[in-house]
């Protein structure tokens, strides 16, 4: 019978394949050169004076290509969370779609929402099902759940290991292979900058996410950054007390001219 | 003794009667559609009769909690394996209808050895346009209607086709309050016809003053008025919005009490005992 309101379990009984799938064989088992795998680039999440900002850039790339370079890689999941993905799109946009149906099933089926616990568990859960094809390379995940707890009436951020590990972000959480940079560059900024980066006010925040996006673009050749002749901006989206609510690419490319292009 | 299909109509019958005698209590629920979306209402004792099944959909219910609960999960987990494997946009209630809640229902009311359900269900769903709207309600024994503007469940299909030309009278509604005030009417009108409709336990005994009295027609208005008041003053208003502006996948919205006050009608405002 299992629990109740367990979307999963529904998707059992009716003969989808959700958990121990088989492990992909690629002759030894161990990680190969999946280099031809399409997979997404980088993405963070930092809190900010009103609440959690979480962004990501456009690209997808396979090997060196460039797959698509309108990727939205910073998904709703339900009116409070958002889940930032890393990895293989094509496990990661599952498990969105999966997670996603799960809250809406739950809270429809047990008329409350499920608490931002149990939301957790249930992204642990998948990446968990999920570990065997992220030990092979055929659908590694590392994503960055961020939302807002209506219980403890705060925004708070959440990042994970392939293997499904939680850990709980102070201030900001990064993903990817562009992500290096922006954590180098945030740590020196809350060491030795002017307060911490959870302080700034929206536009500010704002601005330093474009700042951010760019330097990671700079540095790796996977990442989109800001593209504004194409008029690519990353998916930004805030999440409060009110939800999540996506900044509208307009303000991306006011704040892009000003702050970031023809700053001194 | 069921082998001969006497028997067997017999006991269908049998069984027809008994369920209209477990719906004469029940309190009657209205769905109408209007230019923002559509609006169920139904007064409740402490349960709730109004749940959002998919995104925009919503389901209503008569009947047995604990039958309507088991519709209920069969209806959400069909919509939402549906909605995971297609699309959200393949979720309709006209396929919940006919391929998920009819047989089911028809089923258990023929199968003769086994209980049936005690439940009507109201299904809406609410479309881009007020023209593609859609209610559906099914009966206990798996009849099932479509509609376009208005939807209802009652104790006994008399009353249903009365309300339906009821209905019809009324024009476009172009307000939530407006909707409310119809619904508010309608819902009304019901549960009177419903009080005063005899079972037909009491029918067989004779006790009917007249065979006219099992004719029902609209009551004045006076008489709903006061029927409304004296409800809300003892039971609860249970108001569903699907929102069809809600700029949003999902549409459904509980209005709380306090949406709901200044929106009721002064004529259907219980008064305050002092």
């Amino acid at each position: 019978m299992g629990q109740q309101g367990d979307f999963l379990q529904v998707l059992r009984e009716q003969g989808y394949a959700v958990d121990n799938l088989p492990q992909p064989s690629n002759g030894n088992g161990l990680s190969d050169n999946y280099s031809d795998l399409t997979t997404g680039t980088t993405v963070f999440a930092m809190k900010y004076a009103d609440g959690v900002l979480v962004a990501g850039d456009r690209r997808a790339t396979a090997g060196n290509v460039v797959m698509y370079d309108r990727t939205d890689k910073v998904l709703e999941i339900d009116r409070f969370s958002v889940l930032a993905i890393a990895g293989v799109p094509a496990t990661a946009f599952e498990m969105a779609r999966i997670l996603e149906h799960s809250f809406k099933y739950y809270r429809r089926s047990q008329l409350q929402d499920l608490s931002f616990e149990g939301k957790l568990r249930a992204l642990s859960t998948l990446l968990k099902n999920n570990s065997p094809a992220a030990l092979a390379g055929t659908g590694t995940v590392v994503p960055v759940f961020a939302g807002y707890d209506q219980l403890e009436e705060c925004g708070k951020i959440f990042f994970y290991d392939i293997l499904g590990a939680e850990f709980e972000a102070v201030e900001y959480a990064v993903s990817g292979s562009g992500s290096p940079t922006i954590r180098g560059i945030l740590y020196y900024m809350n060491r030795w900058g002017n307060g911490p980066v959870a302080g700034l006010n929206e536009v500010d925040a704002l601005a330093l996410v474009l700042r951010l996006m760019t330097s990671a673009a700079e540095f790796d050749s996977a990442t989109g950054g800001v593209d504004a002749q194409a008029q690519l901006y990353p998916i930004v989206k805030r999440i409060s007390a009110e939800g999540v609510r996506t900044i509208p690419a307009e303000r991306l490319k006011a704040l892009y001219a000003e702050k970031v292009l023809n700053h001194v | 003794m069921y082998e001969e299909p006497y028997r067997w109509i017999e006991a269908v019958a049998n069984r027809r009667n008994y369920l209209d005698d477990q719906f004469t209590q029940g309190n009657p629920l209205v769905g109408v559609s209007f230019s923002q979306g559509i609006l169920l209402l139904t007064v409740n004792r402490g349960t709730e009769k109004i749940y959002e099944v998919y995104d925009r959909i919503a389901l209503g219910g008569m009947g047995h909690p604990t039958d309507l609960e088991k519709l209920r999960y069969t209806l959400l987990d069909m919509a939402h394996v549906e909605g995971f494997q297609r699309s959200p946009s393949d979720v309709t209630a006209s396929r919940l209808m006919k391929n998920g809640l009819a047989p089911v229902i028809k089923e258990a009311f023929e199968e003769i050895f086994k209980a049936p359900y005690i439940a009507k269900i109201l299904l809406a769903e609410v479309g881009a346009t007020q023209d593609r709207d859609r209610l559906f309600t099914i009966n206990y024994d798996g009849m099932f209607e479509e509609q376009r503007g208005f939807g209802l469940l009652a104790a006994s299909s008399s009353i249903r086709g009365l309300l339906a030309q009821e209905w019809k009278t009324h024009g476009p509604l172009s307000s939530l309050s407006l909707a409310l005030e119809v619904s508010l009417r309608l819902w009304g009108i019901s549960s009177l016809l419903q009080a005063s409709t005899p079972s037909p336990d009491t029918e067989e005994k004779g006790t009917t003053p007249s065979s006219t009295a099992s004719v029902p027609t609209i009551p004045d208005d006076e008489a709903i008025a006061s029927r409304i008041r004296e409800t809300l003053s003892k039971e609860t208003l249970e108001c569903v919005l699907l929102d069809r502006e809600s700029g949003k996948m999902e549409t459904y919205r509980s209005l709380s009490q306090a949406e709901l006050q200044p929106l009721i009608p002064q004529k259907f405002v219980p008064l305050i005992e002092s």
